[in-house]
Formats: structure tokens, C-alpha cells, sequence
């Protein structure tokens, strides 16, 4: 509170719902590591730039998601591995947009890119 | 605002030395010895996973290093082209993970004031009414709506362990959490809303409501006198997460 302009949460980010809901406890939110909240973080900052459109971010998160669960209506978000979702999304994201050298992705299997 | 910050403060050290000789009941609410507790999980784990399911390190310390290190070359990458600074990453951490503003609550709070029909359906059945405004994001678990009147004043406790209504007032505040507040406002309401600086006349009933994993309780606080000209938006900008527990009241703006 360093007298810094206050943020205000985005509801299109906090209140996901289905497929891609935000890990909570008792609504909080649930991070494991730092670098789930940087790549959270990160997510969320290039969407407030204007790099994309929130809801494109939250289609590429569900269509990876939906690709690694198979046909499971009740992917397990509470665990480890909601994250590497969302990073392999982002990841996808940005190199849609050309903003990552493709060696980037080279090293991780490409998730399916959203319709 | 100070004044009010200054009095939690004072309850939050108070409880201090008292939480700390209890410990072992403060982690009730996460890992009760009876029964009954573990049905409290049910709306954290929508997806039926066990209770601490979600505590368990999957990753293996490698794994975790790859993708630690994934995201540090994403961010430097990014930061590096001046897409983002560190310090707006780390203000949208505190923002999400702390922070959340209550505004979804003082919108249908604000819309109960200027509309009786809305302010009828929202105390006769919540959950639809607060989804009418555009906002659902709840696990299920029933809304109730408790209106402060001129003779009765509501306040929202949850003393089995931290249930909140967090899609209409965001995260809860660390005092709402704590054990002091917790086994507190059940015994002696009057005298913690007497440490939030709100001191309520003995004619007024006190009434507290428990929260649980099935029903949360949201305060619909009184209108603040001097407000007729306010439009619903103007008026949302006055509801205070705290009004909405009911441990403070709705001031009017300054003239």
C-alpha cells in the first residue's frame, strides 16, 4: 500500500467458469511454485496491454486443457499440472502472434491451437 | 478510514497471543479431528479430488525446475521487449491473490437500494437475484442476503474455518480468517464491532450468521441518509467490503 494506484481485479480473468476455472481454495486463489503466479501474471499483463483478447487466452487455456484431459468432463484443476496448461497456453498465444522465436517452442509439444 | 484501520489493527494483535496459545484449534478448520469437517471441503473440491489432494507436490523437483525455468526465460524475453515490467507482474500477483476488490457486491447491493423489486427477490432467494446482476462464479453453495434495519444488524462469521462469498465480495480479509474473529463476534459481537469502530445502540439486535460450505451469508447494509440523489452506480462506489460483512456501516460521500 505505497500509496501506488490501486488495481482492481479483472472478473473476465477471476470468475473463469467450466473448463479453465482458476484453481481456489475457500476462493483463494492456489499456486504451488513462483512461477505459476509470474506465468499468471504474465498471462493477465499482456492481455492488459492489449497483445489479445482475454477470451482468446481463455480458449486457447480450455482447448489445451480439453486436449491433454481426453474426453474427461471433470479435469482436475485443484492439481499441479493446471498451470502447465496455462503456460503451454500462452506459449501457444504468443507465438500465434508472432511474439516468440519458434526455438521456443520447439522444446515442449505444442498444445492444439484453439478454433 | 485510519481511525478504523488503527482499531483492527488492535483486535488482529490482541488475538495475536490468543491464536498462538490455540493453535492447535486454529488448523480446525482445515484438518478437523471430527467428521463433520471434512464435508466443509466440499465446495473447495468441486471436482471430488481428496481434501489435500491439491497439497501434494506432483511435480518432481526437476520438472519444477524446467518449468521455473521456462517462465523465467518467457518473462525476461518479454520484459526485455518492453511488453511488461516486474513490477506490474508483481502488482497483478498482489492484486489477484490479495486483493480482490468487493465490487460485485456493492453492485447488488447498490441495485437493491434503488430497485424494491430487486431488493424483494434478493432477500427471498439470493443466488438467482445476484446472478440477475452478472455475477454467478459460486461452487453451488447458496447465497442469503440479511438486511440491516433500524432495529437489527447483521454480521457474517464463518466459525468453522474461512467460508466466504468471494464471487460477490472477492477475497476475504485476514482478519475474517482469523481465530480471534472467528470464536470472537459468536460471544461478544457488540464488543469486536466495537473494535471495528462500530458501536451499535443496546436497542439494536445483534444477529450473527455462520457461514458454511452450503450457505453464505451476505449483509445488505442500510442505505447511508443523504444519498436520494445517487444513481446505483454512485451509490455502489459506497458499499465497503467491510459494510457487506457487517462489521462497519455505509457512510454517505463528504459534502
Amino acid at each position: 500500500m505505497s500509496g501506488r494506484l490501486k488495481r482492481e481485479a479483472d472478473a473476465a480473468v477471476a470468475d473463469m467458469k467450466g473448463t479453465g476455472t482458476l484453481p481456489r481454495k475457500s476462493g483463494e486463489l492456489v499456486f504451488h511454485h513462483d512461477w505459476e503466479r509470474r506465468a499468471f501474471a504474465l498471462s493477465v499483463a499482456l492481455s492488459e496491454q492489449g497483445l489479445y483478447e482475454w477470451e482468446e487466452f481463455r480458449q486457447q487455456l480450455i482447448a489445451t486443457i480439453g486436449a491433454a484431459e481426453g474426453s474427461s468432463e471433470d479435469p482436475d484443476l485443484e492439481a499441479p499440472g493446471y498451470f502447465e496448461h496455462w503456460l503451454a497456453s500462452l506459449e501457444c498465444v504468443l507465438a500465434g502472434k508472432a511474439l516468440l522465436p519458434s526455438p521456443f517452442l520447439d522444446k515442449e509439444q505444442s498444445p492444439p491451437r484453439s478454433a | 478510514m485510519t481511525k478504523k484501520r488503527d482499531r483492527r489493527s488492535v483486535l488482529q494483535g490482541g488475538l495475536g497471543a490468543l491464536a498462538a496459545t490455540t493453535m492447535g484449534s486454529s488448523v480446525l478448520g482445515s484438518e478437523g479431528p471430527g467428521g463433520g469437517h471434512s464435508d466443509e471441503h466440499g465446495h473447495e473440491h468441486p471436482h471430488h479430488a481428496p481434501a489435500n489432494r491439491y497439497l501434494e507436490p506432483r511435480r518432481t523437483p526437476q520438472e519444477n525446475e524446467a518449468l521455473a525455468e521456462r517462465v523465467e526465460a518467457l518473462e525476461n524475453l518479454l520484459v526485455e521487449k518492453g511488453l511488461v515490467t516486474r513490477e506490474t507482474l508483481n502488482a497483478i500477483v498482489e492484486t489477484y491473490e490479495n486483493d480482490l476488490g468487493p465490487m460485485n457486491g456493492a453492485r447488488v447491493v447498490a441495485r437493491a437500494w434503488v430497485d424494491p423489486e430487486y431488493r424483494t427477490r434478493l432477500l427471498e432467494d439470493a443466488t438467482p437475484a445476484i446472478t440477475e446482476v452478472g455475477y454467478g462464479g459460486s461452487q453451488g453453495e447458496l447465497m442469503v442476503v440479511v438486511e440491516n434495519t433500524p432495529e437489527v444488524h447483521n454480521v457474517v462469521v464463518c466459525t468453522l474455518c474461512s467460508c466466504y462469498p468471494w464471487p460477490v465480495l472477492g477475497l476475504p480479509p485476514r482478519w475474517y480468517k482469523s481465530y480471534a474473529y472467528r470464536s470472537r463476534v459468536v460471544i461478544d459481537p457488540r464488543g469486536v464491532l466495537a473494535e471495528f469502530g462500530l458501536e451499535l445502540d443496546e436497542s439494536l439486535e445483534v444477529r450473527v450468521w455462520d457461514s458454511s460450505a452450503e450457505v453464505r451469508y451476505l449483509v445488505l447494509p442500510e442505505r447511508p441518509a443523504g444519498t436520494a440523489g445517487l444513481d446505483e452506480e454512485q451509490l455502489a462506489v459506497l458499499v465497503t467490503r467491510d459494510a457487506m460483512i457487517g462489521v462497519s456501516r455505509v457512510e454517505a460521500p463528504a459534502p
